[in-house]
């Protein structure tokens, strides 16, 4: 297996290592933020950022630096940055490990996204089922204010910055940046129009910056080694550093891997989740977490970078690979995750509320040998009226279960449908007109 | 003694954190519920005072979210999760043992009011499915054995130290080359 | 809402251009090209939401498809309407929407104008779902309001009415996704300000009014479009009717100075006009009991009384009361009859109670009689202050311009109340308000002192006052001097810091705007009280300019109209002196009949002079002195002993049941007219039903009577008395859209700020410190409630299941202290008598105090003393303090 250089798993992967305040600074740790603050201004962090091309881990990839310049720049009053640690996209649990394992590196990064933004106050919105995460955390904000990083007069800097760990309560919808402002501000999370963006209307209506944890956790290792370095990592132009890929499903070693963007997915799952768990070949994979379009295994050589997958027609999303063996029913698979965007599509949106219940039935009456096969045309028809037709990107995401397995495996549907006639368990009849 | 005397200071601490006060309606509801193992009608209006809220706008608030119980539940509140990637590896099999164990299915609770059972979505496990999580702890790489354990030993001392710690799958694999 | 000041832009509508303000939302652009894109979330009055996706459209350069609802156009937007792809996601949208839609239109109250049944029709939509439907459990909502949550389609528009325009927050979406719903709190059943706009604002069939409930098709009902005859607010609305039932009353959006708003008493109050207990026939006194008689019978009987007693003691010995509820044309008749007719100026009408001493106050300082300014003022003003009035369940509509310009607009509001800034099931203003004064009614003069001391103080007065009138500047300078913080602060209970700051505020603020309500003009220091607010407006400078100005409230909806139609004692219509001879010659010629020459007997002395049995009869036409009067003025003797007293009245009140001839009279749904709002705007009053049996509008009783005294004053139709009105108050209510305010007069102003002003300088600027109460007592005050108004509201049934009796609102702390709970009876007493009454644990009552409300309050009017303004003749309630006692 080639050998990748780590970057946010090296510490925690070094044995003995708990992620305290002292083992992080043994590491080299909160050395960015000593020789960032006071000492290179925001604007030229800003761009340092922009020039290392990192981009958002969080799932729409955008430009961090770029962002950042969205804020306007003689805007007086407070600013905010929001570190967006709601990880509920299914197949999707790198940001937990980062702040389980290493809290500090998330911290550090927190502090330099603030630094360079001019915010005095951090929220870090962790989905509120992962308590022991946010125990971590707060544990490391402790002893981060008691080592001077936090808090008032930072490093003597004359900075302050606050940082406090939000919990949210059980809505998948919050990791969308402004349902998360939303709930934040106390309320239902309900995704808002945009524009206005949170960089100059976001939280409590102030300009505010969401970033995910893995983009904030790349923050003091770009700050230490410079942009250049970073910017030759992985995939570049317009890929640049690494990924932590969450492998699951039918592999052997299921788990977070830490690769530069560019590695093919064969390598992924062949050499370092270990390939298949049963000796059964691969079926279909998702690359991106829940949202992304199915692919198949004439993707197996795509290289794992934003182009690349998106040109393969799915996207890399949150970087969660989920692989599935010969055998699995792809309508089942994608009535799993239909069930999930029912489950959480907020109610905003008429296309998305009605469709996702409407889809999940549909689907769960062919699963049941009830199918009929006018139902998958009107399946597509649904997707087609649903995405690129709401408020927030869910619209998009909740269509691509089946919209790509329709498209890769039609077969499995039809076959359903054919059992279900020849069982003559409905009898073919004219949409019910309403 | 109402829960917001009772729990004076960390309210205040809660409050403190935030320029708005509404900001503070999911972190009090979470104190409410862990003071009461629910939220009751009283504490919701409670909250909508301190918080200079209506009692409908904290319960619109509380229905939209999934951990909050308007209702007592279980002392053991066992969530598997049920989403596509934890399906794939068995999640479907564990409730049935669940089922089995206790004589539950999802939505129930056992008569003795120790265990309610939930299906789930996603629990940010994926890669260390099945799992489970149990009131606030995480159960992974759940097996049939290990799920007796458990059960046993939150039986016995409401506790279990099969909980999970720190994320750990897949051991460090990478220093090991 | 379009900023007015924003440049124009050029955009393309389906290839028409238009011209609109940047930063107009694209579907208000079409809508001005005719174009009308379909939608449910959308309403003007609300924020764009933009959840329910129908409006979408093509923007030109564009990926995506826009919702038009929430896209602000750009100079050289190019949108298109009605392309396939536009045609095809609205079809779609409508598609999805119809999904979990139970198509129950033949039980559903909107059919007929329901805007899923009319998209639907447009778009030919079906919907493809053959799945199960979403089903909600019923539940009981509330007794005024249904809701039927599956027909809901989610916009939102009813939470989001009654968060942004309401400021109530009563309504929640409870879930989420498909199964979100609406509801209050929990299982239960609504409580709120009941105004409606959850009903109007609904698209579909989802929330309807129980009052109407499986009662018609819109089609069926007959409208007409009126104003409301409960208060001063002055909403138009639409009464629906069948036949000669009263369906429903609403208003559409953009209509009358309401702007399509109303309250519980405009929504759901109209059943009043058909309670049973309404006078259907003449009555006249028999052996001591009234009994039915004929018209002709009752009105010779009347004019014969009134000829004899003429005769006998002259026309001065007869005396007549108005309410201002009746219309325009009914008091001008009214004044005029008894002036000409009668021959009497003893003329008396409900805007004594209170709305002279605000309006007394305008026109020494000002001279106006009217505001000098609008509702558009108060929407567009940087700083309110309102003083003395809990706007919402006073004047609610006002109190929503109010609340837009604070909470749209970001004014800032000084609020002098005695409200405490608690949320509870109905709005409160005091929440709103960034410098609140809780002061206890009696106080708030010194409060409003207080705001002018600490300008004073800091020097805010504006130069040109201080140079111009050294004399005004330096008497206020002195009197405040003389009062002190220390008495100011132990008073009101408020630091001079909170002066301070707010008179900052005040005095910075570029368009200011003075509330006053009833707490303040309708008590004893209500004339001073409005006078020390105008000088307020003097010394900051505010008073003259564009957007500032003094806006006394009117309780009843046509209190402005008695006082400008001349139907109290003082003046003659269009407010000129009864002793000015140049008016009088004037007014005289046009009414060819003289008048007697002196200044005519207020309500008060009017009583006195019964008492004294110099005032022989009266005309008293829908006002119940008996009822509404403190008991130490004696009004029910007083009756007692006229030779003859003559009612006209909708229902047999207890001045009524005194009477000798009780006249039916007509509501003001059943005929025509017009009221003159609190802002000075003169509306239509249109019927929409036929008058009660034999009742009778009371302009036609006087015209009558008229006639029989041998003094006929004869009109074809009301209208015809508005023509006459106009001849002597040029231009009266030429029924624009928009009132056009007086301006002050800086004659006026100069001479009261050379003279006028020391009359009573000294009395106004001069500190009441409360006497203190003793331990264990409670300090009464009679306050209005946001569901009645009048003793007409109290026969509503739709108000009755909101509020069906007067109850006693007291603090829980007080509540723990006499160790009450809600509903438990307490007997009341002070020196002047006592009262047993129910009470409600109300947490915006301020500590040590108990609000009964006004218009249940024949039985605590009792527990008052009253006080006489020598200026204004205005009678008021002292204080009162009571002990209160548990009672099984
Ligand atoms: C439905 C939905 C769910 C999302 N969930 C998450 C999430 O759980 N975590 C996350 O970091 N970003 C999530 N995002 C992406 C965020 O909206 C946002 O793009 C991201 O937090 C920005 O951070 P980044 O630029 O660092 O990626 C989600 C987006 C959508 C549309
Ligand atoms: S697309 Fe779905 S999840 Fe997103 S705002 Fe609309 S309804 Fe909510
Ligand atoms: S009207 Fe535009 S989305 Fe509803």
């Amino acid at each position: 297996m080639p050998q990748h250089e780590l970057i946010l798993l090296k510490n925690m992967m070094q044995p003995g290592y708990t992620g305290s305040l002292q083992d992080y600074e043994k590491a080299g740790g909160y050395q960015a933020l000593r020789n960032t603050l006071g000492k290179i201004a925001p604007a030229d962090v800003t761009a340092i950022v922009r020039k290392s091309g990192l981009r958002g881990r969080g799932g729409a990839g955008f430009p961090t630096g770029v962002k950042w310049g969205f804020l306007p720049k003689d805007y007086q009053g407070p600013r905010y940055l929001c570190c967006n640690a709601d990880e509920s996209e299914p197949g999707t649990f790198k940001d937990r490990q980062l702040m389980e394992r290493d809290p500090h590196q998330v911290l550090e990064g927190i502090l330099l996204a603030c630094y360079a933004i001019g915010a005095e106050s951090a929220y870090i919105y962790i989905r509120g089922e992962m308590v022991l995460g946010s125990k971590i955390l707060e544990q490391a904000i402790r002893e981060a204010r008691t080592g001077g990083y936090i808090g008032k007069n930072i490093l003597g800097t004359g900075i302050h910055a606050d940082v406090w760990v939000h919990r949210g309560a059980g809505a998948y919808i919050c990791g969308e940046e402004t349902a998360l402002l939303e709930s934040l501000e106390g309320k239902r999370g309900l995704p808002r129009i945009k524009p206005p963006f949170p960089a100059t209307h976001g939280l409590y209506n102030k300009p505010t910056v969401v970033n995910n944890v893995e983009t904030l956790a790349n923050l003091p290792h770009i700050m230490n080694r410079g942009a250049e370095w970073f910017a030759a990592i992985g995939s570049p132009p317009k890929s640049t550093g690494t990924r932590v890929f969450c492998v699951s499903g039918h592999v052997k070693r299921p788990g977070n891997y830490e690769v530069p963007m560019g590695v093919t997915v064969r390598e992924l799952v062949y050499e370092h989740a270990g390939g298949m768990r049963s000796d059964k070949p691969l079926k279909a994979f998702i690359p991106g977490g829940a949202s992304a379009p199915f692919l198949t295994p004439a993707h197996l050589d795509v290289k794992l970078d934003f182009e690349h997958v998106a040109t393969a027609g799915s996207m890399l999303g949150s970087g969660g690979v989920t692989v599935m063996e010969e055998g699995t029913s792809m309508v089942w698979a994608a009535l799993r995750l239909m069930e999930f965007f029912y489950h959480e599509s907020c109610g905003k949106c008429s296309p998305c509320r009605e469709g996702s219940s409407w889809l999940v039935q549909t689907l769960r009456r062919i699963l049941a040998k009830r199918g009929r096969m006018q139902d998958l045309e009107t399946l597509l028809d649904l997707c087609k009226n649903i995405a690129g037709r709401t408020v927030c990107a869910f619209g998009d995401a909740e269509v691509a279960p089946i919209q790509s397995t329709l498209k890769h495996w039609r077969q499995e549907y039809v076959d359903l449908i054919h059992e279900a006639e020849a069982a003559n368990l409905i009898r073919p009849e004219p949409a019910r007109t309403t | 003694m109402t829960f917001l005397d009772k729990h004076k200071d960390e309210i205040a601490e809660i409050l403190s954190r935030y320029p708005v006060k509404r900001s503070a309606l999911i972190p009090l509801l979470y104190v409410a519920q862990h003071d009461q193992g629910y939220v009751s009608e009283s504490a919701m209006q409670e909250i909508a005072r301190l918080l200079g809220l209506t009692p409908p706008q904290v319960y619109e608030t509380v229905t939209f979210y999934t951990m909050f119980n308007l209702k007592p539940v279980g002392k053991f509140h066992i969530q598997v999760c049920k989403s596509l990637m934890c399906a794939l590896i068995g999640s479907d099999t564990m409730i049935g043992w669940i089922k089995t164990k206790l004589g539950i299915a999802p939505g129930e609770s056992t008569a003795d009011g120790l265990f309610t059972l939930s299906a789930v979505e996603c629990l940010a496990a994926c890669g260390t499915g099945p799992m489970m999580q149990i009131n606030e702890d995480y159960y992974e790489r759940v097996t049939e054995d290990k799920l007796d354990h458990i059960l046993a030993d939150l039986r016995s001392t409401g506790t279990s130290a099969l909980k999970s710690g720190p994320f750990m799958w897949p051991e460090p694999v990478n220093s090991k080359e | 809402m379009s900023d007015t000041t924003a440049p124009m832009v050029r955009i393309s509508i389906d290839g028409m251009t238009v011209n609109v303000p940047k930063g107009t939302l694209v579907i208000e652009a079409a809508r001005r090209v005719g174009v009308m894109i379909p939608h449910f979330c959308y309403h003007p009055k609300l924020k764009p939401d933009a959840n329910c996706r129908m409006c979408l459209v093509e923007v030109e350069k564009m990926p995506k498809l826009q919702t038009a609802c929430s896209t602000p156009v750009d100079e050289g937007m190019s949108v298109r309407t009605a392309t396939t792809v536009v045609n095809d996601a609205h079809r779609s949208v409508l598609e999805f929407i119809l999904a979990n839609h139970p198509l129950d239109c033949p039980v559903c109250d909107q059919g007929g104008k329901c805007d899923l049944q009319d998209f639907s029709h447009q778009y030919t939509a079906t919907s493809r779902f053959v799945e199960t439907k979403r089903v909600f459990q019923k539940e009981y909502f509330s007794p005024l309001i249904e809701t039927q949550m599956n027909r809901c389609v989610q916009c939102l528009r009813c939470v989001r009415y009654c968060d942004e325009v309401m400021d109530v927050k009563a309504l929640a979406p409870v879930g989420r996704g498909t199964m979100t719903e609406i509801k209050h709190f929990g299982p239960h059943p609504l409580d709120c300000e009941f105004c409606g706009g959850c009903v109007q604002i609904c698209p579909v069939g989802a929330i309807t009014s129980r009052l109407s409930m499986y009662e018609y098709r819109p089609w069926m009902l007959k409208r007409a479009d009126t104003i409301c005859g409960y208060c001063g607010d002055g909403c138009q609305m639409t009464v629906h009717t069948k036949g000669k039932e009263l369906i429903e009353v609403n208003s559409a959006h953009g209509a009358g100075r309401n702007n399509g708003d109303l309250c519980a008493r405009g929504f759901f109050g109209f059943h009043a006009t058909s309670h049973p207990e309404r006078l259907t026939h003449p009555l006249i006194r028999r052996n001591g009991k009234l009994v039915q008689t004929t018209w002709e019978e009752a009105l010779e009987h009347v004019a014969d009384r009134i000829n004899g007693i003429k005769t006998a003691h002259g026309g001065t010995s007869v005396g007549g009361l108005i309410s201002g509820r009746c219309t325009n044309e009914e008091l001008y008749l009214f004044q005029k009859f008894l002036r000409v007719a009668v021959g009497t100026n003893h003329i008396d009408s409900s805007a004594r109670y209170g709305h002279v001493n605000g309006l007394h106050a305008m026109r020494l300082v000002q001279g106006t009689h009217r505001w000098t300014v609008t509702f558009d003022d108060i929407l567009g003003a940087d700083v309110l202050l309102l003083v003395g009035t809990n706007i919402t369940e006073t004047n609610p509509i006002t109190g929503l311009k109010v609340k837009e310009a604070v909470k749209k607009r970001r004014a800032t509001l000084i609020t002098i109340e005695s409200l405490e800034p608690v949320i509870g099931t109905i709005s409160n203003i005091a929440t709103l308000s960034h410098h609140h004064f809780r002061t206890a009614p009696s106080d708030i003069p010194t409060a409003v002192l207080g705001l002018l001391k600490a300008v004073v103080d800091q020097n805010l007065i504006q130069p040109n006052v201080t140079q111009q009138h050294v004399a005004y500047v330096g008497a206020v300078t002195n009197a405040l001097q003389n009062i002190s913080w220390q008495d100011i602060q132990t008073t009101t209970g408020m630091a001079p810091e909170a002066f301070m700051q707010a008179a900052k505020v005040l005095a910075g603020g570029r368009r200011v705007v003075v509330l006053a309500g009833q707490l303040l003009l309708r008590s004893e220091r209500g004339y001073g009280g409005s006078l020390t607010l105008l000088d307020l407006l003097l010394l900051t400078g505010k008073l003259d300019q564009p957007g500032c100005g003094f806006a006394p409230l009117a309780e009843e909806n046509n209190d402005q109209g008695a006082v400008e139609m001349g139907a109290v004692a003082e003046f003659l219509p269009g407010v000129c002196s009864v002793t000015n001879q140049t008016d009088r010659d004037r007014i005289k010629q046009q009414w060819s009949g003289d008048f007697p020459l002196d200044v005519g007997a207020s309500l008060v002395e009017m009583l006195d002079r019964a008492k004294a049995g110099s005032l022989k009869a009266m005309f008293i036409v829908g006002e119940n002195p008996v009822g509404s009067l403190p008991a130490s003025l004696r009004a029910e003797d007083a009756l007692r002993k006229l030779d003859l007293l003559v009612c006209q009245e909708l229902f047999l009140t207890e001045t009524a049941a005194l009477a000798h001839i009780v006249l039916p009279a007509a509501s003001s749904l059943e005929k025509s007219g017009t009221f003159t709002n609190t802002e000075g705007h003169v509306q239509a009053v249109r019927p929409s039903t036929d008058p009660i049996g034999e009742s009778q509008p009371d302009w036609e009783v006087f015209s009558a009577l008229s006639i029989l005294l041998g003094s006929p004053m004869e009109y074809a139709e009301s209208k015809e008395i508005l023509k006459e009105i106009r001849s002597v108050i040029p231009g009266y209510g030429s029924l624009g859209p928009t009132p056009l305010p007086p301006k002050v007069d800086r004659v006026t102003m100069d001479r009261y700020l050379t003279e006028g002003y020391q009359h009573d300088l000294a009395a106004r600027y001069r500190l009441v410190i409360p006497k203190s109460r003793p331990d264990g007592t409670l300090r009464l005050d009679l306050v209005q409630s946001l569901f009645h108004s009048g003793k007409f509201s109290t026969r509503s049934k739709g108000l009755l299941q909101i509020e069906d009796k007067g109850r006693l609102r007291i603090n829980p702390v007080d509540a723990a202290r006499f160790a009450l709970v809600d509903g438990d009876r307490v007997r009341l007493s002070s020196t002047a008598g006592e009262m047993t009454t129910e009470v409600k644990l109300v947490e915006r009552v301020p500590q040590g105090t108990a609000w009964f409300p006004d218009h249940f309050g024949q039985a605590a009017v009792r527990l008052f003393d009253c006080a006489i303004d020598p200026i204004t003749h205005a009678p008021s309630l002292r204080t009162a303090t009571v002990s209160m006692m548990r009672v099984a």
